[in-house]
């Protein structure tokens, strides 16, 4: 219980960080505040009076000192208002919710992909040590991990789009769009999991229990599939907590290069016109869905490893 | 595992391939170093002259990798380009390791309330995935190569502050250093002497990744725009200039791209066989 206690100390503390982090850098970054409201409300017209500026730094509170203006803010953020957007003048929640579809989407079509081809690729490397196939999953796999995303996207977009005409290469909408921009992520996620999910399995095969097994007479394609191959879940599950961010930093990537809609796309954009609502919203976004997703895989990993059943928990 | 039998290892098979393969990387390092001070005296060209009569040539005995959209010399560039790829990437690693290494250390040493303090300020900026808080950074604050580095600079550090302190805390529960604290040995010493030495490896080997992973989300970022501003002759962001004239001068994106992923490969593959030699394998 007093674990428990602290453990949950410790999520709100870091969620408190991130979201002092997010307001210390909207705070300190260059240019006036009040002068991009104003340019958003009233566009084209570009000598704004005084008055209406004091106005609107009265309106948002801009002249208060820092952790005045920080707590007014994260009252907001709590109370679920996350402002409007400078720009579009729309609320950033509704912002959030249109875009979030694609990037879920992009996200998880790639993760599908990406573990199933790692799954298939670190079983044969398993089942067949030493072979072509072997060596040949470890060198896909030191490939994959050294690969720039950007690039492999350049290269799809040049050998599929461009040379065969095959797939559209840029923009967002049709099943078409979604399979370049997916395979570039995935490709990366096929890569650094068939290397993590193959020493899991090779570890596994390490275990006295392995040996156990044997001696019972059971056939090995069936330690392998009821036993061995259970292990290769465990990096899987942590690549959907921990690398987390790498994911959605490939998603990003991926969306700006293939100029696909999406909350990377919003992201990027909103930083170059200052619309800071929306920016803070979204890094803040990102920060807490690692830190609440990793919260939750902790657990379940907790749950599913046998060997915690009885120990106490340590850390 | 006896005394003697885990001494035996650790002298015969542990320390001594480590040793060489450390004077190894050393040297082909320092032979690197050199052939890539030649090849920037020798090349005829500057990576930023331009030579409009000379735009989008392909490979040529003149020109290795061809020329870009404005005439450039692309191997020249590419030369030029290894030191802000590598280097800036190997700067702020550097710094990251270092940090966070002194964080770590700090925290583990500083009492339970200190060290959960510590902690969850490294979590707090440990959740904020690389590129978004350098997006972020740089973006508001205006892209350039200060502001990148700065940015990623920023969130450098935490991997290495949890490993750091994950091992000291491993460490301080050992009979050594109980021994050394016994004998009355200072702190700053046993941290000098007896800590640092064992948790050094563990921590490199991190950094070679943290290295090449640093490679490609500076030259990502300047891909995209957040990063080192054209005309420097960074990777990514002639990788950018390349993007525009993909059809026709295809060589334009393939060469800098094609120098990223081997450079990643090759730390990457350094930090592999140096974390196996640590685990004792050969």
């Amino acid at each position: 219980m007093k674990t428990l206690l602290i453990r949950f100390g410790g999520l709100l503390a870091v969620l408190i960080g991130i979201t002092l982090i997010t307001f210390t850098i909207s705070y300190f970054a260059p240019g006036d505040k009040a002068e991009a409201i104003a340019h958003a409300r009233y566009p084209g017209d570009f000598g704004i009076p005084t008055e209406v500026l004091q106005g609107i730094r009265e309106e948002f509170n801009l002249d208060a000192p820092f952790v005045h203006q920080y707590i007014h803010w994260l009252a907001d953020v709590l109370r679920g208002d996350f402002g409007v957007s400078y720009s579009s003048r729309t609320p950033v929640w509704v912002i959030f919710v249109d875009n979030l579809g694609e990037t879920v989407t992009l996200t998880l079509t790639s993760l599908a992909i990406g573990l199933a081809a790692a799954f298939l690729l670190s079983a044969v490397a398993v089942r067949y040590p030493n072979t072509i196939w072997d060596r040949g999953a470890v060198v896909i796999s030191s490939i994959g991990a050294a690969m720039p995303s950007y690039w492999l996207a350049l290269l799809l977009i040049l050998g599929v789009s461009v040379h065969l005409g095959w797939l559209p290469a840029y923009g967002t909408g049709t099943f078409g769009h979604l399979i370049l921009p997916s395979t570039t992520l995935a490709f990366w996620i096929m890569a650094s999991q068939t290397r993590l999910m193959r020493t899991f399995m090779l570890e596994a095969y390490d275990q006295p229990f392995i040996e156990t097994l044997r001696l019972r007479g059971i056939p090995e394609r069936e330690i392998f599939s009821r036993h061995v191959l259970r292990h290769s879940f465990v990096p899987a599950l942590t690549m959907i907590g921990l690398d987390m961010a790498s994911l959605l930093e490939g998603a990003i990537i991926v969306e700006l290069t293939f100029s696909r809609s999406g909350l990377g796309s919003v992201l990027a954009g909103s930083v170059l016109s200052r619309d800071l609502p929306v920016v803070m919203f979204l890094v803040m976004f990102f920060a807490t869905a690692y830190v609440v997703i990793n919260s939750v895989i902790d657990a379940v990993q907790h749950l599913c490893d046998p060997r915690n059943l009885n120990k106490a928990k340590t850390s | 595992m006896s005394l003697s039998q885990s001494f035996s290892i650790s002298k015969g098979q542990l320390v001594d391939p480590l040793r060489h393969f450390t004077r190894q990387i050393a040297l082909v390092c320092l032979a690197l170093l050199s052939l890539w001070s030649l090849a920037l005296w020798l090349t005829p060209y500057e990576p930023a002259a331009a030579d409009f009569l000379d735009r989008l040539a392909p490979p040529s005995a003149a020109h290795w990798a061809g020329t870009d959209h404005l005439g450039r010399d692309i191997a020249t560039r590419l030369l030029y380009g290894a030191g802000w790829s590598l280097g800036l990437s190997l700067a702020i690693s550097l710094t990251g390791f270092v940090v966070g290494t002194f964080v770590g250390i700090f925290a583990a040493r500083s009492g339970p309330a200190g060290d959960f303090a510590v902690m969850r300020v490294t979590d707090s900026f440990f959740a904020f995935p690389e590129l978004i808080a350098a997006v972020t950074f740089a973006g508001l604050f205006g892209p350039s190569t200060t502001n990148l580095v700065i940015a990623l600079m920023m969130v450098s550090w935490m991997k290495f502050a949890r490993l750091a302190r994950a091992l000291t805390v491993n460490l301080g529960e050992s009979d050594f250093i109980t021994q050394a604290r016994l004998n009355g040995l200072s702190s700053l010493l046993i941290l000098w002497r007896h800590l640092l030495p064992n948790i050094l490896p563990s921590l490199l080997v991190l950094w070679t990744n943290s290295w090449s992973r640093t490679i490609l989300s500076v030259s990502g970022l300047s891909f995209l725009g957040f990063g080192i501003q054209p005309p420097s002759a960074e990777w990514g962001a002639m990788l950018l200039d390349g993007k525009a004239y993909m059809q026709t001068a295809p060589h334009i994106m393939i060469f800098p791209g094609l120098a990223v992923l081997l450079a990643v490969m090759v730390i990457n593959l350094t930090g592999d066989r140096f974390r196996d030699l640590m685990a004792g394998k050969t």
